[in-house]
């Protein structure tokens, strides 16, 4: 339990410590700025630090902060981790650590070059041929592929972690898309805002110079000249394990985030496809790996990537970032190699020693490790290869037998690392701090005048106690990393930009995101009118169970009718099957939760979440907290089940079409007038005319007894939000005539159907036009106008005196809806890319029957 | 002898294709048993871009791509060139010297590597392992061994083509002993380098003689393709492990790489729903 004592947090976590610990230097003497961080956290106090965590991961919900793992159920989407303690590394050593990490960057940069270029290193001996000619990441296609930039490696993370001789060593080496800067940054918002009050007393050195300056003055290398640069971020997809990330920084930094196919490489030049056209491409930021990048020349059956996008960089028409072929450095076995590939490159030591490695494709090295074994950690070279780490001392006799076999059969192919002991840091964990392993993760990016450190980085720490593994597909816990000082941060000098700006005047909407948006808004609005109409009916049934008259029950069975029309799920209310009218709650029900069936109002909730997901960078983090919420309600819709109080059913549409119109609401009050809003009400707007006209279709199709016929006016009106409007303009009971001109005409009401068409026209006539006239769509909605504007409300309120069926009507209604139908049909074929499937062709070697 | 080639691909597809992006890799080398005085790419319809490297392994390829909507591709290589026999390389060189020797001189591991280890489509096991063993005394000539084990692929194995794809693995080539001049030169490679030897694989054609008393049909020529292995002092020594003898003036090698996958004559992406078919034809025709 936590004393009063200033310092007892801090002495109850030193009695905890197994292992040199970060709070301490070698020599066992405190660090000042750990101090200062311990005093910070005992003033909060227990309690409250109990509190702020569960705060973290509050935020981390509300915004959205996810990272997928793979091959488990629910895997997708998991919450982020983040720990309240942040990782301190004073900027003294830091400005040491990261001479260390440059002169690793140069050196891999160089190792690259040399490797797709006159692979001296191994004519010189340094470096056994094996390391390349058997690398998977060593990649044939790219031997020519040369970028203009000084360096070829522009993006390089380092995860290190703190050796028994209290320096820094790299674990690891990231290469070709390194991930992680983008939490970084995440960690940083969320921990400065709450938990402001830890970094009293000390200097944070700010990370978003990295991004704003550091990482774009390599730009400026490229086209020198050029007024602006397109940049795309190019994302492998919504499914990738680090997603969020991907979109955040896209967002963060302004560019138009893209997946493979919304690229086409035509006329030497790589394009977006958006919906005003075709918008050229100057710089690819990829987070696609290597050799899923260009299906012609790399690996043949990857869609990630962009037929041709080698031969746009072989000819200079594109800077890709980091070009392929790099991952050929992240193979495990360059560890042994760096020093002495270090003297030959530079002429110098290794500043950052690696984990002592050893490649078992040397006799010296093999017979080393397999004497060693049980003492030892094997890898595999090539990181592709799937195969965990093996720990030697966790092994059985007999395993260690099969392991020694096993590296036999293919030396080459196995690398031994010594187990070393980092150092631990505090966490918190389960309300107590805990010291636990840590590694950190460094990020680089090449400048025209060297390589630039982000002053800052992603820490992760072992979940488990005593366990030097962080892997985030293991669960392990990120935090912040603050590089400190006493004094204000010296401001350095700045980056000169170029005067140019980097983004196009107008932003292009590639058509994949365009149509995410479209379907996003259509199936929000879709749950909106299947919520509201529901509502209604329940209320309607509630109201004839307690004080209705038991003989005309009617109005209710039409409701329920259409309801069946409206939520296409089955089983479905029809005059054939009577007695599903005496107890409508399970089918109900069904029509709420139903995951199996595509109209459910839970389907069409999730897949509002799926194509909000797929935007996720053109939603600013307000939007974030409401879909946040969405998502815990569809959670409540799926588990409605058949016997459910009718209340609970009530309460949980209640909400859900609160937290749709506080959506609706954010879309309209912070969303930008661009082609992405307006894609966004068409189609909202659509689907809203669609629903309005399918409900008043079912309602008033057949005459019926003036007690029913009142009941079915007054819903109708509930369900345009029209009904006290009515009762104030007309202060008489319920007229045919007036109720059908309010709802088809009455421009005060926001969803009469002559509103939101003259709406759905506007929100059309914003988009990108092919020509100065009218669109087929625009043509098809002025048609449908037309149709309702003329409509003679006393003619059409009568009904054909041998059927009594409103047949005028339902003559008016159906031809809108068909012309809105085609509005959407239009709309997708115009601004959505089609994209066939890309199928590759390889022509398999023919040969006859040789007579020789 | 001098021949004129003729090497016409066509794709026919049943719907519209708008993009089209594309590899060729048909131009003859230049070797020492082979001359090439001329070569045009005619391509139909006519590529919005075609630019010409040369690759890895010193291969000329052909980047094209064509962005109008077409229902038909064509490409037809044409060349003219001239061949020699190739002659009797006098190594004296056993097995186990040009093992010793590609295992431990630097520069030749370096230049060589690349043929030596597995690759995506020749892969090794114990059963290729014990099939060549025989061939490979280590007191025996290595090249006398490599023409053996071709000698030995040819002898028990039949010819059929449509048994095998590009996909079936060697093992299975090797159980059913059937299979076509790619999985002959396939499995010839995987059994030198599994003998710690440097084997890449030939694309290439071969001129064919009508049966007797017939004439020689259009288009009936063929791709074909070898396995040339490295002997040390000597260079390349190409051998047709389908035909059991030593290329002559009759073959014609366009490019050489790991295997296939390093030198399929057309690759290219497409973006369509519809199916497709293809035909080739091969001249080669001597003047």
């Amino acid at each position: 339990m936590v004393s009063e004592s200033t310092s007892s947090l801090l002495d109850l976590y030193r009695t905890k410590l197994k292992s040199y610990d970060e709070v301490l230097t070698p020599d066992g003497t405190l660090k000042p700025h750990w101090q200062k961080l311990f005093v910070a956290l005992e003033k909060i106090g227990n309690e409250e630090l109990e509190n702020r965590s569960q705060e973290i991961k509050n935020k981390i919900r509300e915004n959205g902060v996810t990272y997928n793992i793979y091959q488990r159920p629910g895997g997708l989407n998991s919450p982020w981790k983040l720990d309240l303690i942040p990782f301190l590394i004073e900027q003294q050593e830091w400005r040491i650590i990261s001479k260390g990490l440059q002169q690793r960057a140069t050196l891999l940069d160089l190792i690259l070059r040399d490797m797709y270029g006159e692979r001296k290193m191994i004519k010189d001996r340094i470096l056994p041929p094996e390391l390349v000619y058997n690398n998977t990441g060593f990649f044939r296609a790219c031997h020519d592929v040369k970028q203009p930039t000084q360096n070829q490696l522009i993006m390089y993370a380092a995860d290190m972690a703190r050796g028994p001789d209290g320096r820094m060593w790299v674990v690891d080496n990231r290469t070709q898309a390194p991930s992680g800067s983008g939490y970084a940054l995440e960690n940083r918002v969320i921990i400065s805002k709450i938990m402001p009050e830890l970094a009293k007393d000390m200097y944070v050195s700010r990370l978003s110079p990295f991004f704003t300056q550091a990482q774009q003055s390599i730009f400026k290398v490229f086209r020198e000249k050029s007024d602006f640069l397109n940049v795309v971020y190019l994302t492998p997809g919504p499914n990738n394990e680090t997603y969020f990330e991907q979109a955040y920084l896209a967002s963060y930094l302004g560019y138009t985030l893209v997946q493979g196919d919304d690229l086409i490489v035509k006329n030497g030049f790589v394009w977006v496809k958006a919906i005003d056209g075709l918008q050229r491409v100057d710089i690819i930021i990829r987070r696609v790996d290597d050799e899923w990048c260009d299906p012609l020349e790399l690996r043949i059956d990857s869609k990630l990537g962009v037929p041709g996008l080698l031969q746009v960089i072989r000819n200079g028409n594109v800077l890709v970032i980091n070009p392929p072929g790099t991952s050929a450095v992240e193979n495990s076995a360059f560890s042994a190699f760096l020093p002495s590939l270090c003297r030959y490159f530079l002429g110098e030591e290794l500043m950052l020693p690696s984990v002592a490695t050893w490649w078992c494709g040397q006799p010296k090295e093999l017979q080393n490790t397999l004497d060693n074994l049980g003492n030892l950690i094997i890898k595999k070279a090539n990181r592709k290869q799937v195969f965990r780490s093996v720990y030697g001392k966790q092994l059985s006799a007999r395993q260690l037998q099969d392991l020694r076999a096993q590296i036999l059969q293919n030396p080459t192919e196995y690398v031994a690392q010594e187990e070393v002991s980092f150092s631990t840091t505090p966490a918190f964990v389960d309300g107590n701090i805990e010291p636990r392993y840590a590694a950190i993760r460094a990020f680089l990016t090449a400048t025209p005048t060297g390589y630039q450190v982000m002053d800052g980085g992603l820490t992760r720490s072992s979940v488990q106690k005593d366990k030097f593994s962080f892997s985030n597909q293991y669960g392990s816990v990120s935090k912040d990393t603050w590089i400190i000082s006493d004094e204000a941060e010296i401001i350095r000098e700045r980056i000169q930009l170029p005067a140019t700006a980097y983004q196009q005047p107008h932003s292009s909407l590639p058509s994949r995101s365009a149509e995410n948006l479209y379907w996003a808004a259509r199936y929000s609005e879709r749950s909106m009118s299947a919520t509201t109409f529901l509502m209604i009916t329940l209320n309607a049934l509630n109201f004839q169970r307690n004080f209705g008259i038991q003989t005309k029950t009617q109005h209710i069975e039409i409701l329920l009718k259409t309801v069946s029309s409206l939520i296409q799920v089955e089983p479905h209310f029809s005059d054939e099957k009577k007695e599903y009218f005496k107890n409508p709650y399970p089918i109900i029900a069904e029509t709420i939760s139903s995951d199996t069936q595509s109209g459910s109002i839970t389907s069409s909730i999730q897949s509002f979440l799926r194509a909000m997901i797929s935007v996720r960078e053109r939603w600013n983090n307000v939007t974030w907290r409401t879909i946040d919420v969405l998502e815990h309600i569809n959670q409540k819709l799926q588990q409605i089940s058949p016997n459910q109080n009718p209340n609970d059913i009530q309460n949980t549409l209640n909400d859900l079409q609160s937290n749709l119109f506080t959506f609706y609401g954010i879309v309209n009050e912070s969303i930008p007038r661009n082609h992405g809003y307006y894609l966004f009400e068409t189609g909202k707007l659509i689907e809203r005319i669609l629903s309005k006209i399918t409900i008043l279709r079912s309602i008033f199709s057949i005459k019926t007894e003036p007690f029913i016929e009142n009941e079915l006016m007054e819903i109708v009106l509930m369900n345009h939000f029209a009904l006290s409007h009515y009762r104030s303009t007309y202060k008489t009971n319920f007229e045919k005539e007036y109720v059908l001109d309010m709802i088809l005409l009455d421009r005060q009401i926001p969803s009469s159907l002559s509103y939101l068409l003259d709406s759905l026209d506007h929100s059309i006539s914003q988009l990108p036009q092919a020509s100065e006239r009218l669109s087929k769509a625009r043509k098809a909605i002025l048609e449908a106008v037309t149709c309702i504007k003329l409509i003679d409300v006393a003619d059409i309120a009568t009904v054909e005196p041998s059927t009594q069926v409103y047949e005028k009507l339902s003559i008016v209604l159906s031809h809108v809806y068909d012309l809105i139908l085609l509005v959407s049909d239009y709309t997708t074929n115009q601004y959505f890319n089609h994209t066939a499937t890309q199928h590759s062709i390889t022509e398999t070697i023919v040969d006859l029957e040789n007579d020789l | 002898m001098t021949y004129r080639l003729l090497h016409k691909t066509q794709y026919d597809y049943s719907e519209n294709v708008n993009n089209y992006h594309g590899l060729a890799c048909v131009m003859p080398q230049n070797t020492s048993r082979q001359i090439r005085s001329d070569f045009s790419l005619t391509i139909y319809p006519v590529p919005d871009e075609i630019y010409t490297r040369k690759d890895y392994f010193d291969n000329t390829v052909h980047y094209f791509s064509i962005h109008k909507p077409h229902n038909k591709l064509v490409i037809l290589a044409k060349s003219t060139l001239e061949t020699h026999p190739s002659l009797h390389p006098d190594s004296p060189m056993t097995n186990k010297a040009v093992r010793e020797k590609l295992r431990t001189d630097p520069l030749l591991k370096d230049a060589l590597l690349d043929y030596m280890l597995p690759s995506q489509f020749v892969q090794w096991d114990d059963e290729i392992r014990r099939f060549s063993l025989d061939c490979f005394d280590d007191h025996e000539p290595f090249y006398d061994s490599a023409r053996l084990l071709c000698h030995k692929i040819f002898k028990q194995f039949t010819y059929v083509p449509g048994f095998t794809t590009i996909h079936t693995p060697l093992k299975t080539v090797l159980r059913e002993k059937k299979g076509v001049c790619q999985d002959f030169s396939h499995l010839a490679i995987a059994c030198l380098r599994s003998m710690g030897f440097a084997a890449r694989y030939v694309s290439g054609y071969l001129e064919t003689q009508p049966l007797p008393g017939k004439e020689k049909l259009q288009g009936s020529d063929a791709t074909h393709a070898w396995v040339s292995v490295y002997v040390p002092k000597v260079g390349w020594c190409d051998f047709d492990p389908t035909n059991d003898l030593v290329p002559q003036e009759q073959h014609i090698t366009t490019a050489w790489g790991r295997d296939f996958g390093d030198v399929s004559p057309l690759k290219g992406i497409i973006f369509s729903t519809g199916k497709h078919t293809f035909r080739v034809e091969v001249d080669v025709i001597p003047i």
